[in-house]
């Protein structure tokens, strides 16, 4: 996606691609082969996603296909990727159901996940476990599936570890809502502790721009901004956090930390990231990038662009990547790989706002892992 | 009992909101009969402007609204003056090309210019803080835009009701011919008229920037609500406007409150609703 307020998302996409892409390239390719991109921006609409696919694919000539911000996108294209037997890394769209439905039930085997579903979101539970003061939990959530799996799986993971918690209120707030007062008062007169938000990039830093001037942070016990970690919306808040608005209440993960793991892999690619493009790299940059260098993995490994080898060099993969090590799950095809969640501060060595306070819990405990039950997704 | 009359209140606010934005919309079609696909444009026009000067440049707050009102105003009258004037003689297709074209052109000159990431400057300091209303803190910031959005209609009505060139505009929507007839100068109507329009959308815009990110596109949003309040109230009709803005804005407000699962359709089943009962809108002819 490469235009609209989530346009960002795209850009990160396409700024990852390219740095693994120059990398490889100034390292000799792939088996001596030079790769090349050809980037399309699907408008957050599934006809054009399923277009450029087909484009790509029969036209440009793609071996392999990357990036798709929306589940909506992501779930129109796993058919045709398998009508066109192509591969795609999907890099952000975090509907479980790409990986849960069309791989483990339907067996589209072209679709391979590198960055962590909605899952991750899950980790919130484990993150307040501990918090006895946080009783009362209600959710700003985005309408559309997204937010309603990110309130079950949450409410599900909860209720397991604490089953005192209440789950008082939800408010539901459509795609590109701008307006978001009338959804904060509603859920702030259910008195709620501890308040789990969906919405995200530039809907995020409304959001909490509009829960600030409510008082709402003068309220509540904790605020859990889902995919708050992320770059464009670190970016937006930096001000308030930088003056403490938020009083320490603001936690966060995303799909990738650009301060996590501290290992030379992760460091040496931040720093590289930058300097090329001059901005943090945001989880989308990374999961591509990462993607990238997977393909290259397994395409030596199998020695072929033929989805079938290509899917078998893929089976029990380990790779060491930036955001740490990712192991390849193979009833679904989803790296595996974990991301921390913390609370949301200034920290005068970043040029903006980090999640600091992180705590890493294994994927074991919160991901969701074959056999699949349905998840059941109500408001 | 004081949950509701929060969520109102908090409604009132959208309202204003609301009204800010689909004032010059209706107006531009009252008058010109010009469907402005290019409002939502004007409207990020106007908060990227503010952002510019009151989050880069450092002005006031209230100096960079009145900048980009004034600034955005005056292009929508060079639009008026050297676009669309050649169309009025073809059939109305060639304006909605025309309008949306702008749209295309002015998302993209926006990301060329301010780039693709969304901007947010700081709240200005006076409009930090909350009142207490009802037991609850109610944001200086939505109060201030209240204000605004019952000024402009104080100062919409007094233009159209009580100014010479409020009689001209409204001589001209009625009968075009005959009001040129009569000596008024049609063509400088118009170009006011959008001027006006414009003006009205930037102040949305400018008004917004505190508290909703600008990013290439975000008019696209706002313009979808617009129109559908303009279409509530009755096309055209600047009455019809407010009342439809106040509709959607409370009646969203306690429908977030009492039926949240069926948030997406709010507006439209208002919508509806209205134009069962009265196909050509509240206060439609």
């Amino acid at each position: 996606m490469a235009s609209g307020p989530h346009a960002d998302y795209g850009r990160q996409i396409e700024m990852g691609a390219q740095l693994a892409i120059e990398e490889i390239n100034a390292a000799g390719g792939i088996l001596g082969c030079r790769l090349e991109m050809r980037f399309m921006d699907d408008e957050n609409r599934p006809a054009v996603g399923v277009r450029n696919a087909r484009f790509l694919v029969t036209e440009w000539g793609a071996h392999f296909l990357y990036g798709t911000d929306s589940s909506g996108v992501a779930m129109a294209l796993g058919p045709v990727l398998r009508e066109l037997d192509r591969i795609q890394f999907f890099t952000h769209a975090a509907t479980h159901r790409l990986t849960e439905e069309l791989v483990a039930q339907q067996k589209i085997k072209q679709i391979v996940r590198v960055s962590a579903p909605v899952y991750q979101d899950a980790v919130a539970a484990w993150l307040f476990r501990d918090r006895r003061d946080v009783r009362r939990w209600a959710t700003i959530g985005a309408d559309y599936e997204y937010g309603y799996a990110t309130w079950a799986i949450f409410r599900e993971q909860m209720r397991r570890l604490r089953p005192d918690v209440e789950f008082v209120g939800a408010a539901w707030a459509p795609f590109l809502t701008t307006d978001f007062s009338p959804h904060i008062a509603a859920v702030m007169a259910t008195n709620p502790d501890g308040i789990i938000a969906t919405p995200w990039a530039g809907e995020a830093v409304t959001l909490l721009r509009q829960a600030l001037l409510q008082g709402v942070f003068d309220r509540i016990k904790v605020w859990f901004q889902a995919m708050g970690g992320s770059v464009d919306v670190l970016e937006g808040i930096s001000p308030e956090v930088k003056e403490g608005r938020f009083q320490g209440k603001l936690y966060a993960t995303a799909r990738y930390l650009h301060n996590w793991p501290n290992t030379e892999t992760n460091r040496s690619f931040v720093s590289r990231f930058a300097k090329r493009w001059n901005r943090m790299p945001n989880y989308s940059a990374e999961t591509t990038y990462s993607a990238v260098y997977i393909t290259k993995a397994a395409v030596e490994k199998a020695r072929s662009l033929q989805t079938d080898r290509v899917i078998a060099a893929l089976q029990g993969m380990r790779i060491e990547t930036p955001a740490g090590l990712r192991v390849f799950r193979s009833e679904d095809h989803q790296f595996v790989y974990a991301v921390p969640a913390g609370k949301v501060v200034w920290d005068p060595r970043y040029p903006i706002a980090v999640l600091g306070e992180l705590k890493v819990f294994d994927p074991k405990d919160y991901w969701r892992w074959p056999p699949f039950r349905p998840l059941e997704l109500s408001k | 009992m004081e949950v509701l009359a929060y969520q109102g209140l908090i409604g009132l606010s959208s309202a204003m909101y609301l009204w800010l934005i689909s004032a010059g919309l209706t107006i531009i079609f009252g008058v010109l009969g010009v469907l402005n696909f290019a409002h939502g444009s004007l409207f990020m026009l106007g908060a990227y402007l503010g952002y510019t000067l009151y989050g880069l440049a450092g002005f006031p707050f209230g100096l960079a609204v009145a900048a980009s009102v004034g600034a955005v105003a005056l292009l929508g009258a060079a639009v008026e003056r050297g676009l669309l004037r050649p169309l009025y003689g073809l059939d109305p297709s060639y304006q909605l090309l025309l309008t949306f074209g702008l749209v295309l052109f002015l998302d993209d000159l926006a990301k060329l210019v301010w780039g693709g990431v969304f901007r947010i400057p700081p709240i200005p300091g006076w409009l930090q803080g909350a009142v207490v209303a009802f037991g609850r803190p109610f944001p200086h910031y939505n109060l201030f835009l209240m204000g605004v959005g019952l000024l402009v209609a104080l100062g919409l009505w007094l233009a159209f009701d009580r100014t010479w060139w409020g009689r001209a505009v409204r001589a001209t929507a009625s009968d075009r011919e005959m009001a040129s007839a009569l000596g008024i100068r049609t063509p400088a109507v118009f170009s006011s008229v959008f001027f006006l329009g414009s003006g009205l959308a930037a102040l949305g815009g400018a008004l917004s920037i505190p508290v909703r990110p600008v990013s290439p596109g975000v008019g696209a949003a706002m313009i979808v609500q617009a129109f559908i309040i303009t279409v509530i109230g009755g096309l055209g009709n600047l009455r019809g406007a407010f009342v439809g803005s106040l509709l959607v804005g409370v009646l969203s407000s306690y429908g977030t409150l009492w039926f949240p699962e069926f948030e997406l359709f709010f507006i439209f089943a208002i919508m509806a609703g209205v134009l069962l009962v009265r196909p050509q809108g509240l206060f439609g002819p």
